[in-house]
């Protein structure tokens, strides 16, 4: 606790869900919208093609909160606004900074952003989620 | 595609406030071990039910749509999503996407717990130009018999 200060970077995390991982993520959470896994559907909806579900999304702002909290630490609260669709094939990688630090609650608060693009693309790609989460540092 | 929109305002703010219950089953190790994996996990603890220090991930209960056996026939829109999720929205041919998420935990989630979430809608708001889109706002109480396990503010977003 004492080691960590405001603006320090948060660990990245990345992953590339394609569309088997969608498929997938869709059966075990019994996520049925066509939007995640039908391709023509999806188009008519004026995506580019099926969507990476929100809660795939979150799931990667918790990774990346609870690599933070290390071993001994603990995830309280994690938070995420859709910014733009991430498509099936992306490349997502969640980075943050620390925004505060709480020590007689021993809580951090990070803020996070995940980025989505074309694996094989070049920079971080565009900006899908936007968010936070506290982690306890016992 | 206006006055569906329209309609589908005109039912959710009728609905604010109303809670309902919806079951989830009892969590099972193995299910979360699987949902950890396609989620790109990698850590024993979370992906190995076996796993001498196996927990639930902590986002499975709350990626929970339905509980087993799934639902039936006409319990799914068109567009494949449940006919309830989006309240106002049952149907009514608009277009349903995911706002985002807060999830506060207040106890671990472990496997054998059986599970009821309580869910109200508590705002709609109508946002952009032209028809615009409804920004709906549910929140949720997931539970289990030694009390409240996770607590999840959703945001939907109706065009």
């Amino acid at each position: 606790m004492e080691s960590v200060r405001v603006g320090q970077p948060v660990p990245p995390v990345a992953f590339t869900p394609d569309e088997v991982t969608l498929l997938r993520f869709g059966a075990v959470t019994r996520n049925t919208h066509r939007i995640h896994y039908d391709t023509a559907f999806a188009r008519s909806e004026g995506l580019a093609g099926p969507v990476v579900m929100a809660q795939l999304h979150g799931c990667l702002f918790h990774r990346a909160a609870a690599g933070f909290a290390g071993g001994t630490g603990r995830v309280r609260e994690v938070a995420w606004q859709n910014r733009a669709p991430a498509h099936a094939g992306d490349r997502l990688e969640v980075t943050g900074t620390v925004r505060a630090v709480d020590p007689v609650r021993g809580e951090v608060t990070l803020d996070l952003v995940e980025h989505c693009g074309p694996a094989d693309g070049e920079g971080p790609g565009s900006v899908c989620c936007r968010g936070h989460a506290v982690v306890v540092l016992l | 595609m206006a006055a569906e929109l329209d309609l589908a305002e005109e039912r959710a703010r009728a609905s604010i406030g109303r809670q309902e219950r919806r079951p989830l089953g009892v969590v099972r190790a193995e299910d979360a071990a699987e949902f950890a994996r396609t989620s790109g996990e990698t850590q024993p603890h979370l992906t190995d039910p076996g796993h001498s220090r196996f927990t639930v991930h902590p986002m499975y209960l709350v990626s929970l749509l339905r509980p087993a056996p799934g639902p039936g026939p006409d319990e799914v829109r068109p567009d494949g999503m449940y006919r309830d999720e989006v309240p106002g929205t049952d149907g009514l041919d608009v277009r349903l996407m995911a706002g985002g998420q807060e999830v506060r935990w207040k106890d671990e989630v472990r496997a054998g717990d059986a599970v009821d979430v309580l869910r109200a809608l508590t705002a709609v708001e109508r946002k952009g130009s032209g028809d615009g889109f409804l920004l709906l706002t549910v929140e949720k109480t997931y539970r289990a018999a030694r009390g409240v396990l996770v607590e999840v503010s959703e945001r939907f977003i109706v065009r």
